[in-house]
């Protein structure tokens, strides 16, 4: 099987040079887009992966590359932003990107994203049933789960939450999604429902609810599903 | 318009004073204490107000208490003397006050002026040391590796690599720290209000520092029935975070921090606590200015991150504040207003 193909699309060249170095050692072979419009068009061509997007380039939108990327394919794509773009990262998030890594970063984070996005995309095929989360394990087929010989008791919301996470495992899942898919689209905006379902979900599954391993808060964003590597 | 209002109600005040003492002073005298509301009127009002006071007390003085009485004729000539001086003193004092009141607002925008030149040096000479050392350390190190590092043990490569990259993050949360205060002075940050839990964002905020904070023992009050607010939570976890940070560099490794949040009747309070050596009582208003640094400078920084907490909770409309603690540390605490949250979705029938 070929080492995974992952596309660049950054418009300054130190951090190209950097992304290229780091991903390359990692024995990831790499595409280079210079800006938004050859990123689209290296996208179709080259068929990498995963794509890797920085939100600042100076031809076309970041998001907008993401939603052309996003019309045709499924790759997971991660996207670049500065601290202050934190709206552009929710709007990249909402149409389509799968994650996000804020500016500066250090490889070891970036690295940690790029094998979460896929293995996300090895999973969507045959999707992830059971889980375990420290000492709990989840089945959401039976939705059942349990700490030892324990059962733990779930609503159905708060199973339909973790699936939807799980769906995502490891990476981010906005407040919006989360809430269209939990309680429909009616309710895109009531973030009330996610942090009191979010909170009982902690107590249930979390060792100290307050400092989550499992559960991640991605503050003003969504949340993350950690699960122990299998 | 106040001037005028003041104008003539100090007049009509004059006039009830004239009437009392007519049985007893010369007619010039009650002229001379028509004088009196020109003189304060001028000093505290606009130039227009004291020579309505002016002319209101010649025509009253006039009026009233020169014969032939309630005419504004005039039998004895000398009256228009004592008219003139009245008016022509009016006129003088409120151009002096006017003056006066220009000169003092120049000197204050001068001080303002010198004020930010004051601070606009320290951010300079802070910037310039905030940066320069991360600098020569990040070039001496790389440079280092360029040259030599094929020589080198690997574990002294990676004690520079280390370097350079520690002090490059330092740097990344300077410059994140100025732009951040630039964007809150400037109004640039429009807060995006939802709701949020006190407790996930503590959360966030113990694991985005759990490096910082390593060195100490953290204590958490966080009561689980504690209600959502309705915050920028990015900017209340920026806020939290300063605050530990914070506490961290000003205290003794190994001494306690406190996280603590507490309801009140209309509000939230949360406090971060130390058991440091506390601030100087002098301190506790001074802290949260721009550019303050406790201790006087030491263990880096700007002195950005309180004043940066102070401008988020009051975009929140909430309070900041400092105390010291009995025993010796200080606390730093916040208040947000509660808002009555939506009912959750009911799950019985599901």
């Amino acid at each position: 099987m070929p080492a995974p193909a992952i596309l660049i699309v950054e418009d300054e060249p130190e951090i190209r040079r950097f992304l290229r170095a780091s991903l390359a050692a990692e024995g990831y072979r790499v595409v280079e887009a210079a800006g938004g419009e050859r990123g689209v068009i290296d996208a179709a061509s080259h068929k990498p992966d995963m794509a890797i997007i920085d939100l600042g380039l100076p031809d076309l939108d970041g998001v907008e590359v993401i939603r052309r990327i996003r019309a045709w394919s499924p790759m997971p794509i991660v996207v670049l932003s500065a601290r202050v773009q934190e709206r552009a990262k929710i709007d990249a998030l909402d149409a389509g990107a799968d994650d996000y890594i804020t500016k500066p970063f250090g490889v070891g984070e970036l690295l940690a994203r790029v094998r979460v996005a896929l293995r996300h995309l090895a999973r969507s095929a045959q999707g992830c049933a059971v889980l375990t989360l420290g000492g709990v394990r989840l089945d959401l087929t039976k939705r059942h789960a349990s700490r030892g010989q324990d059962q733990i008791h779930l609503t159905p919301i708060e199973f339909k939450l973790l699936g939807c996470l799980a769906r995502h495992l490891g990476l981010v899942v906005t407040h919006q999604h989360l809430l269209t898919e939990v309680w429909g689209p009616t309710h895109s905006s009531d973030t009330h429902y996610l942090r009191v379902y979010m909170r009982q979900l902690r107590e249930k599954l979390e060792a100290d609810p307050v400092r989550p391993k499992h559960l991640l808060t991605e503050i003003g964003v969504g949340y993350r599903l950690l699960a122990d590597e299998d | 318009m106040k001037g005028y209002a003041w104008a003539v109600a100090a007049t009509a005040a004059c006039t009830a004073a004239g009437f009392a003492l007519r049985p007893h002073v010369d007619p010039v005298n009650i002229a001379m204490l028509y004088l009196l509301p020109v003189l304060v009127i001028a000093r505290f009002f606009t130039r227009g107000a004291a020579a309505t006071a002016a002319v209101l007390g010649v025509a009253t003085f006039d009026f009233l208490f020169v014969p032939p009485y309630l005419t504004f004729a005039v039998d004895d000539l000398q009256y228009l003397l004592t008219f003139a001086i009245l008016l022509v003193a009016g006129l003088v004092i409120s151009d002096l006050a006017e003056s006066a009141r220009r000169e003092a607002r120049a000197r204050a925008a001068a001080a303002l002026e010198a004020e930010t030149e004051r601070l606009r040096g320290t951010l300079l000479s802070s910037i310039s040391h905030d940066l320069r050392t991360p600098l020569a350390v990040m070039s001496g190190a790389s440079s280092t590796l360029l040259e030599s590092g094929e020589r080198m043990p690997p574990a002294d490569r990676r004690v520079l690599a280390e370097s350079i990259y520690a002090q490059a993050r330092g740097m990344a949360d300077v410059m994140g720290n100025v732009l951040q205060m630039t964007r809150l002075e400037t109004g640039a940050v429009v807060l995006e209000r939802d709701w949020a839990s006190l407790g996930e964002i503590a959360g966030a905020v113990l694991d985005r520092l759990a490096g910082a904070l390593s060195r100490h023992r953290l204590m958490l009050e966080l009561p689980a029935e504690l209600p959502l607010v309705r915050v920028d939570a990015t900017l209340i976890e920026q806020a939290l975070g300063n605050l530990l940070e914070n506490a961290a560099k000003h205290t003794p490794p190994g001494t306690l921090v406190r996280l603590r949040a507490v309801r009140g009747e209309s509000e939230v309070v949360v406090s971060v606590e130390d058991f440091g050596l506390g601030l100087e009582a002098e301190e506790f208003q001074r802290v949260f200015a721009k550019f303050h640094r406790r201790g006087g400078g030491e263990g880096g920084g700007l002195g950005l991150g309180l004043s940066i907490c102070r401008a988020i909770v009051q975009l929140h409309g909430g309070r900041i504040w400092a105390e010291q603690l009995p025993g010796g540390g200080s606390a730093f605490r916040f208040a947000l207003a509660l808002e009555a949250v939506p009912a959750s979705p009911a799950e019985g029938a599901a």
